[in-house]
Formats: C-alpha cells, structure tokens, sequence
C-alpha cells in the first residue's frame, strides 16, 4: 500500500505572484467603480431627470374682467440646461368667478399655432387649420384633437400664479413635455 | 469562450504579443515604489484625458456660455462636482509627479546613454504639460483663467522680434476674446493631447527598448525582479493612493467659483497658479529692459539645459555622489524654483481690492490735525466707497487724489459736500447737510491737502504688480453685458444717467417701496458669482451704505425707518433658500435700483445695472456675497449625485474593505500548513 504524502506548500515565489495578481485586479476593480460610477451618473442624471416648474406671477386678479378672455403677459425664467434666460410669455386667462380664474397654454393642441380670441363669434380661433374651441376650450370644430390646455393656477393674496407648461402636440391626450 | 475569443484575435491581430511585450520587463534590483512615478503620472494623465472627455458632454467653448456650462457641470449634473475637481486636482497633481518623476530619473542617472531618447521624449512631454496647463486655465472663462491668459499672452508678446506675431497667433487677433478662447480649447482637447500621446508612445517604447536602469550599485542590481505582476502592483498601489488623495482634494479643498471672466474689471488682481508663480517673483526682479531675461530667458535656459542634459553629462558614472557638479546645478535649480513660488505665493499684490479705511493722501504726518481729522471723517462717511484717492476707494465719482490742483476754491467744495446739487442739479452725489461746520472744515482741509504732497509717499504700495499686468483698457467687451450700440465705457467717472431715475436716487435704500419685481431680472441673476471678489466689490460699492459686512445702521434722514437697511440678514421679502430665486429677488433691485419708502428719503439704491455702472458679472459676484452673508451658497451643488461628504465616506470604506480583504487573503496565503517544513 502506497503510504500517502503530506500536500507540498506552493513555492512561495508563485504564491507571492498570484497575490500581486489577485490584488492588481482587486485595486483595478477599486479604481474602477470609484471613476466608473460617477462618470456614468453624469451622463444619465440630467437625461432622465424631470424639468422643475416655478410659479410666475402673471395678473392681479381683480384686474381680470369676468367671463371675458384676457390675454396677460408676465415674465418667466426659462433654463434648459446651461442656459438660463428671462422670457416674456402669453397666456389666455379668464375670470369665471371673482376667486376662480382658467388660464389657457396659448399653443394650439393641434400643431402648436397661436390661435386669437373672437370676440363676435364668442369662439378661439386657430388661423393655421382653423380649429375652433369654446369658451371652455372645448373643440368645436376643426382639426385639433384635445381641448386647450389648462395650465396649473394658484391664486394668493389676489394675484394670479400660473406654472408655465408645453404639452405634446397633435395628440388626444394632454402629456406634459 | 474568452480564450477562443482571443485565439481569434491572435490569428489577425498579435495582441497576446503585444501585452507579454509591454509586461514581460526585467527590472535590474527589483521592483521599487520610487519606479512608480512614471506609471503614477501615466495614471493620473489617463484621468486627465477621462474626466476631459467628459467635461465635454457639458462644456462649451464660447466667451458667452463657457462659465455658465461649467458651473452647470458642477453644480446641476450628478458627480459634476467630482468630475470638473478631479480634472482641476488631476491637473496640479500631474505637475508634481512629472517633477518627481524627471527629479528620480535626473538622480539615477536615467538620462545617459542610451536612453538620450527616452529623456528627450520626456523633455517634450514636460513642455506639452506646461502648454496644457496654460491652455485650460481660460477654458472655463472665470476671472483667474482669463487674467492668466492674459498675462501670459502678454508675456510671450514681450520676446523680441517674434513676440508680437506669437501673442496674436495664441489669440487669434489682438485681445483675449472669442478667438483666443476657441485657440485655447483647441489646442487643450485636440493638438496638446495628440501630441502628448505621441511623444508617449515613443518615451514609452525607448523605455522599454533599453528597460529599467535599476540601482547605481551594481550589487544591488543582482536580485532582477519582473515589471508584471511585482512592478505593476506597486505602480495600482500608488494609483490606488493617488485616487483616494484626489478625491479626498476634490471633497475638503475644491476649486473656488472664482467668478466670470470680466476684462473690464480693475479690482481683480491677477496672481498666477503656484505651477508659474516662480516666474511671477522672479519677474519682480528683473524689471524694465531687463524683464525679457525674466519671461523668455530663464524657461528658454531651463530648456535648454534639460534638452542638451544627455549631451553635456556623458560620463557613465550614474551614483550621485560622484555627480557632484549635476547634483549641485539640479539642486540650485529646484531651490531656486521652490523658494521663489513660496515668496511668490506669500506675496500680496497690491491694488483697490479691500479697501475699507479712509485712502491714504500722502504722509499722514505731513497733514494738519484738522485735514487729518478730516481723512478719518472721509472713511467713515464712506466717500470712498465711490471716490478713488491714489489707486484706492470706488470709481463711482471722480479720483480725489489731486483735488487741491483742480482750482477748487474752499467755499467751492464746502457746498459741493453739503450739497452736491448747488453745482449740478443732476449730480448724484448724496449731501451731508448734517456735517457741522467744524467737520465740513476738517473734510475740506482734507480734500485741500490731496495732491499738494507727493502722492507716492504714503500710497504707492511696494508690491504692485509690473504694469502689463493690468491692462489700463481691455479692449474686449464683457460677457452678457452691452449691446453692440451701447458702449461699454470704463466705469470711472460714469454716473447713473438714466432719464427714468429721480434726482434723489443715489445710494443706499430704505425699505424698498418697490417689490424684488419693479423690474426684469439682468443677466448677473442666473451667474453664479465669486463670494470673495462679490466681498470686494462690496467694501468699494455698498458698505458706506449698507455698512461693514452689511450690518446696516447707516443713517438715511427722510426715509421709513431712518436708517439703510441691513443686507445681512436681509429683508425677508428677499431671502430665498433657493439661491437662485434669492439671487433673482436682489437682481431686480440691482440692475433697476429702489427708492426707499418715507416722505422724503435722502439716499436712493443706485441703479447699477441699467446705468452699466457695474458689470454683470460684479453684479453676480455681489449677488453671490450677500447670499454668503445670509447663509446661503450660490454656488450650491443642486445635483450632487452623491453629496461630496458622503461620497469621501463611500469610498474609504470600500477601499478599507478591498485593504482588509487582500490582508485576510494574504494571510491565507501565506499561512504555514500543519507538518510543512
């Protein structure tokens, strides 16, 4: 019967170098996810991440004649990105009740023309395909697929706050940009 | 399955080839951790062209966004902050080691031959790094970057014959603008990398033509350990370190917002980075005819010197201490580029900045008591915060410093300071009608006295900066500022002249009868400006009004209150968390100016954008102090992705776990069996 030997140790030299192997990979590893996950957060966190939206103040209220469509314009501070800019914009607002105010997004819900209050007619006009909506922004005829969009409102000490929005175009369903 | 992938390659490509080239090295006497210098600034290169690349996801190389897209980066894009740090960090750190590096091979003897080559390519290498230094700075079209490439433009103006066609070479034209900026982007992202990976490639290649040079002693030359694994774990060893100093700089001492580039501004005074403060200091020295010697002739020297380096030291002998002749002239060389960076960098240039005491008008000694009383009253009225006396004071009103040889009579500027609009119905001067007479005597006696002493006696500071420093008119129109039909004039002497603005409003404001909305914020309020040249701007502009550190307190007879208001803390009509709506709600009374409520308020806040009195970019680096003083960062990291602090955490403790793990394994390893011998 052959009489069994005790396993040899490894030579150290070859130990030694599978250590310094196993530890390069080890601190590769390190160095790695430590660039590696920060370089990869900045490239998808400003690609995934939801626009911020401010409150302008546009009107005092009771400078809003009731039940008529009133163009106001207030300034509003765009930023896309780097580039941050102070920008005059329109909207429809329209004074239902002394404390109830609608404000209408000025882009018309079929292809994103400036459509104008009738005044005779009692009807918002779209010049471009000539779609019609209502008092209530309801379509009443023409191309466009959704109502005028509302935007967000708030009404504080008797001024007028409006949260400035684009929604997608040519669509039956209001989806924010 | 890799091995079959690799096979492939092999069979089209050598690439197993290539690696057991570049691994298989012997290195005479073993591996070392002072050979990891080489590999360390290779390491920290990579990270450079890395953390590069990717500020090019958001930067852009236009005067007018460039500030903006990199504070973007650095405050809106998560682990920006990291990113555009460990670029800065990455940069100076490089520096050190490539000095570290050519210091070792400079000792060891490492340049002789044959490996002349290797030295040469690594001469060219350091040159390339110096240019890609130079060439960021102005990238991100801040106030330090800007100045730099400005004085150093300037400099390389000065060589005789070629200087003037090289400086309008590096600028595209005459002034540090647009062109200059996309010279300087280009050359950074595309011609001095290029060039650095080429003169790489071959520093690389003689390298490992002739391999290591191993230790002096040839009996320590004897035990030859190999580059891969013994050599390369010591050079991830060291990267590993360096990556956690880097990050540990990018969390505890990040660069500062230094505030966008404003070629108009004469507060800022320019101080180069500690990599060419010795040429800075040594320039202080070499003055006049002779300042070319100072700017060309001792970098062209130096050079030189390391260029011909190989040819000049031909004896084999590589031991330093029978290289005593090389050892004593590389020794002098970097005593004298380490001594003059630190008295460079302990030196204070002189100039306006900081100026809050009454200006100096002379030698005080040679004042009477009452002019001398008077110069205390004129610091304390805060006339200086808009007159300049001898370089120092506001450029609001007019320089002060030879108002005796103006033909003033007494009884002139007595009224004038009483009330200014007894001579000039449109002057906004504020009046002092509440000065006694003995106190408006003191402060005539004063203004009497200036100019009728040699103003450098007491004013003249000695460590002003030589003159090219300060360019009397940049020709360039600032970022955001003036339309091309406006033109933008120095500030000095430039009064409010808005026809809008009622006579009174001058300075200071009570509460304001406007809201933070009687106007459209400015450019400034979307910049995010310098906290520490915002304090400067501050004591020249608003401390006599708003009072040091804008306590408040000072009087203003006829309006709500009676007193300016604080600005720390401010109103809270003001005060936003959000820094930039806080920066928005004071912008508005910046740029358009308030008129306090009260019957009959004798001080007005200026209007000091419409009148283009200040800068946008000062109004942003104001805007950015007054939200330092009420607890607010303007440049607040909105987006960290991870918050620097908890980041630093993060990554020690992983690096903790990857020490004790490779310890335990180790141990194991070596660990001796039971029965082994």
């Amino acid at each position: 019967m052959e009489e069994k030997t005790p396993h040899p140790d490894p030579p150290a030299e070859a130990t030694r170098r599978g250590f310094f192997r196993v530890a390069i990979g080890i601190l590769g590893g390190f160095i790695g996810l430590v660039l590696g996950i920060p370089l990869v957060g900045s490239l998808l966190g400003p690609a995934f991440r939801k626009k911020p939206t401010r409150w302008a103040r546009v009107a005092v209220v009771e400078s809003l004649p009731l039940g008529q469509p009133t163009v106001v314009s207030f300034t509003n501070q765009s930023s896309e990105g780097y580039l941050r800019e102070t920008v005059v914009r329109n909207v429809w607002a329209i004074r239902r009740s002394p404390a109830e105010v609608t404000v209408f997004s000025p882009i018309c819900t079929h292809l994103g023309c400036r459509y104008d209050w009738e005044p005779n007619s009692g009807r918002f006009l779209c010049p471009c395909h000539g779609s019609l909506f209502g008092l209530d922004g309801k379509v009443l005829a023409g191309p466009a697929p959704r109502p005028l969009d509302t935007l967000p409102v708030k009404i504080e000490n008797g001024e007028l706050f409006v949260e400035w929005e684009r929604f997608e175009l040519g669509i039956s369903r209001k989806i924010a940009v | 399955m890799p091995d079959r992938i690799l096979h492939w390659i092999d069979e089209r490509f050598p690439l197993t080839a290539m690696i057991r080239g570049a691994l298989n090295e012997e290195i005479p006497g073993g591996a070392r951790y002072a050979y990891a210098l080489g590999s360390a600034t290779l390491f920290v290169f990579g990270l450079q062209m890395i953390t590069g690349v990717w500020q090019l996801f958001y930067y852009v190389p236009t005067v007018d966004h460039a500030y903006d897209s990199v504070n973007y980066l650095r405050t809106e894009v998560p682990f920006g902050w990291l990113i555009h740090n460990l670029h800065y960090w990455g940069a100076n750190v490089m520096i050190v080691l490539v000095g570290l590096h050519i210091a070792r091979v400079f000792i060891y003897g490492a340049y002789k031959a044959p490996r002349e080559l290797t030295w040469l390519a690594g001469v060219v290498l350091l040159l390339v790094t110096a240019g890609l230094v130079f060439t960021g700075a102005p990238l991100p079209w801040d106030e330090p970057g800007y100045w730099a490439a400005e004085v150093g433009t300037t400099i390389a103006g000065t060589v005789p014959l070629v200087g003037n066609a090289v400086k309008r070479l590096l600028r595209g034209g005459d002034v540090m603008g647009p062109l200059a900026l996309s010279r300087m982007f280009v050359l950074h992202v595309v011609v001095l990398p290029a060039t650095l990976l080429g003169f790489l490639a071959i520093h690389l290649v003689a390298f490992r033509n002739f391999g290591s040079v191993g230790p002096w002693d040839e009996s320590k030359r004897k035990n030859a350990g190999e580059f891969w694994p013994d050599q390369a774990f010591k050079d991830t060893v060291v990267a590993a370190f360096l990556l956690l100093l880097l990050v540990s700089l990018c969390v505890y001492a990040p660069p500062p917002v230094a505030g966008p580039a404003d070629p108009l501004d004469t507060s800022y005074i320019p101080k180069p980075e500690w990599n060419f403060l010795f040429l800075y200091e040594t320039l202080k020295f070499l003055p006049g005819r002779l300042e070319p010697l100072g700017t060309m002739g001792i970098p062209l020297a130096g050079i030189l010197i390391l260029v011909l380096l190989p040819f000049l030291d031909r004896s084999p002998e590589r031991n330093p201490l029978r290289r005593r002749f090389a050892m004593a002239g590389g020794a002098t060389w970097v005593g004298f580029v380490v001594t003059f960076t630190v008295i460079g960098y302990l030196s204070h240039p002189g100039g306006v900045g900081g100026t809050t005491g009454p200006p100096p008008s002379g030698s005080s000694a040679s004042l009477s008591p009452s002019a001398r009383e008077g110069s205390r009253l004129f610091g304390s009225l805060g006339c200086n915060g808009c007159h300049s006396i001898n370089g120092k004071g506001g450029s609001v009103g007019p320089d002060l410093s030879d108002e005796s040889r103006r033909g003033h009579s007494r009884a002139w500027l007595a009224a004038q300071v009483s009330d200014p609009k007894s001579h000039n119905p449109n002057s906004i001067m504020p009046s002092y009608p509440t000065l006694g007479d003995t106190q408006l005597n003191q402060v005539v006696d004063y203004l009497m006295s200036l100019g009728a002493v040699d103003p450098s006696a007491g004013g003249a500071s000695g460590n002003a900066l030589p003159a090219k420093e300060k360019p009397a008119s940049p020709a360039h129109p600032p970022r955001h500022v003036a339309p091309p039909s406006v033109p933008t004039t120095p500030r000095a002497g430039l009064a409010p002249t808005n026809p809008s603005l009622p006579p009174a409003a001058v300075h200071g404001a009570g509460p304001l009868s406007g809201s933070p909305g009687q106007g459209p914020p400015g450019p400034a309020a979307s910049v995010i400006g310098s906290v520490e040249h915002g304090a400067r701007l501050f004591r020249l502009y608003c401390a006599s009004c708003h009072g040091t550190d804008g306590k408040g307190g000072v009087p203003n007879p006829g309006a709500e209150g009676g007193t300016i208001p604080a600005l720390d803390p401010i109103q809270r009509k003001f005060f936003s968390r959000d820094p930039g709506e806080f920066a928005t709600n004071i912008d508005r009374v910046l740029q358009h100016g308030a008129i306090p409520k009260g019957p009959l308020p004798e001080k007005s806040m200026l209007t000091f954008g419409t009148t283009r009195s200040l800068s946008q970019e000062e109004i942003s680096d104001l805007e950015a102090y007054i939200l330092f003083l009420n607890g607010v960062e303007r440049a607040e990291l909105k987006h960290p992705g991870i918050p620097p602090g908890t980041w630093f955490l993060v990554v020690i403790a992983a690096f903790a776990l990857v020490v004790a793990g490779l310890t335990g394994y180790r141990a194991l390893l070596f660990r001796k069996k039971p029965g082994a011998q």
